[in-house]
């Protein structure tokens, strides 16, 4: 049975792109077929993320449109064979495609894939409405800040009217230093807010910026970010994985700055 | 007056300013006159006729009408009269049964407004949920929320400020009761949660007291003054 997973947020910067990339990639990991789709039409930057931008021939739009075969515009991970990426053309705009198109092109993919991950734009608009189209259910990112916390709110609504069966959250950038002084918001506030099943917390972490920068995802590293994400994708594909201790990270530093004594 | 007769129009049709001084007949034959001038403008308009600047008597009111149906092809709904009294009497009467309908009956709904959703309902509505930051509810009647209310909530839209809104944890951006409107403390949201968090969410009750919005938790005497 194969899923096709919208990743949304409402808005921009709170690091879907970054979550699909380690979601599809620790996905393979756990050796199932896995294509990522970037819905992101005229703003693509999945492929950048993932390292494969000098592999791109043929993108979303030209499927769509019939000028190349599905197989021709799939570009397959460096590391991992059963993972592809389906990159967007990045010289044209949302309208370019439509929700109807999209459906059929997941449906297509469901025959090779076990999982289809739509990273999609920020906004509410024809890029929003053409990532949701075929998708079975989807993966709201957020950060601990009100702005994010709102847009999420309103997509989520979004995707309850689009009858978007399964919704869950992942909170991501939390800085356990900020929330214990109190500036931060709890992942229990945030959920108290949006209401629906956490699936993962993704820890701020510099190593991500590192891992996106060169092109290769973090997920499975040591990094506690990757083991966060690592986890995250045991949930989706079913297991019960207890969410990760935040806090370690300071009793490693501390045990690291023991060493160095 | 210099003329006799002026036709206006206004939102529900036509309005006749008579001279009280003109013999009737003659009257009659100025209206005639002046609706053959316009007849093309008004051709097959269905509209509904006032009078003003002289008392007329049923009577005279039905011979002005026939003369314009007689003479033109304007066909005349109704006649809308200016009596103060009963205009207050009609409007009072109309938002009577407003309040009624409101207050006796009410719509459950179930589920959490989201930001960017919007409610309206011509009861007094029961909220089974949230009403989160950005949503928005708005009732004829009362508004019952069994959940949070962190949105916006608008009760007695048609005017009636003795309606009420209820909430479980009472935590509005704004809430607004016939026209009187409250809005939240100036605050960031950090410190809300956080004073939220140090006492219980207790049900409270917003009505509207001398001009203002009052917020207050529910006792057993709260429903007593509704």
């Amino acid at each position: 049975m194969s899923e096709v997973i919208v990743i949304t947020s409402g808005k921009g910067g709170v690091g879907k792109t970054t979550t699909t990339a380690n979601v599809g990639t620790g996905l393979a990991q756990l050796d199932k077929k896995v294509v990522l789709i970037d819905t992101d039409i005229g703003l693509r930057n999945l492929d950048v993320v993932m390292g494969l931008e000098n592999r791109i021939v043929y993108n979303l739009v030209d499927v769509v449109e019939g000028s190349c075969r599905i197989k021709q515009a799939l570009i397959k991970d460096k590391k991992y064979p059963n993972l592809s990426l389906l990159p967007s053309a990045q010289t044209r705009d949302k309208s370019s495609v439509t929700p109807e198109q999209m459906k059929k092109l997941t449906d297509e993919l469901r025959e090779e894939f076990d999982y289809i991950l739509l990273d999609c734009p920020a906004g509410i608009e024809q890029g929003f409405q053409n990532a949701i189209a075929g998708a079975d259910r989807s993966i709201v990112v957020t950060t601990p800040e009100v702005s994010a916390i709102r847009d999420a709110d309103r997509i989520i609504g979004l995707l309850e009217a689009n009858e978007i069966k399964q919704t869950q959250l992942i909170v991501n950038r939390l800085r356990m230093d900020m929330v214990k002084r109190g500036d931060m918001m709890t992942v229990e506030d945030v959920c108290e807010i949006l209401a629906i099943n956490l699936i993962g917390v993704v820890p701020d972490d510099e190593q991500i910026v590192i891992s996106t920068n060169q092109g290769e995802p973090l997920v499975g590293s040591d990094a506690l970010a990757g083991k966060a994400f690592a986890n995250i994708c045991k949930r989706i594909v079913g297991e019960e994985v207890p969410f990760l201790d935040l806090q370690k990270k300071s009793s490693v530093f501390t045990k690291l700055a023991g060493l160095f004594k | 007056m210099s003329q006799p007769v002026i036709i206006k129009s206004n939102k529900y049709g036509l309005n006749l300013i008579l001279d009280p001084d003109v013999p009737f007949p003659e009257l009659l034959g100025h209206i005639t006159k002046k609706f053959l001038e316009s007849e093309n403008f008004f051709k097959n308009a269905r509209m509904a006729i006032s009078f003003e600047g002289r008392e007329l008597t049923r009577e005279e009111e039905y011979q002005i009408i026939d003369t314009i149906s007689q003479n033109t092809s304007i066909y005349i709904v109704c006649v809308i009269d200016y009596d103060e009294n009963r205009e207050q009497y009609a409007k009072e009467k109309v938002e009577q049964c407003l309040v009624e309908e409101s207050d006796n009956t009410g719509r459950f709904y179930k589920g959490t407004l989201r930001s960017g959703q919007a409610l309206e309902c011509e009861t007094s509505i029961i909220i089974i949920g949230d009403v989160n930051p950005g949503a928005k509810i708005i009732s004829t009647g009362n508004i019952i929320i069994l959940g949070a209310l962190k949105g916006t909530a608008y009760a007695g839209a048609s005017g009636d400020e003795d309606c009420f809104v209820v909430a479980l944890d009472m935590n509005p951006v704004q809430i607004k009761i016939g026209s009187i409107i409250g809005r939240s403390e100036d605050k960031g949201i950090l410190a809300s949660i956080r004073e939220r968090k140090k006492v219980a969410a207790q049900p409270q009750v917003a009505t509207v007291s001398d001009g203002h919005i009052l917020i207050e938790p529910i006792t057993k005497n709260t429903f007593n003054n509704i």
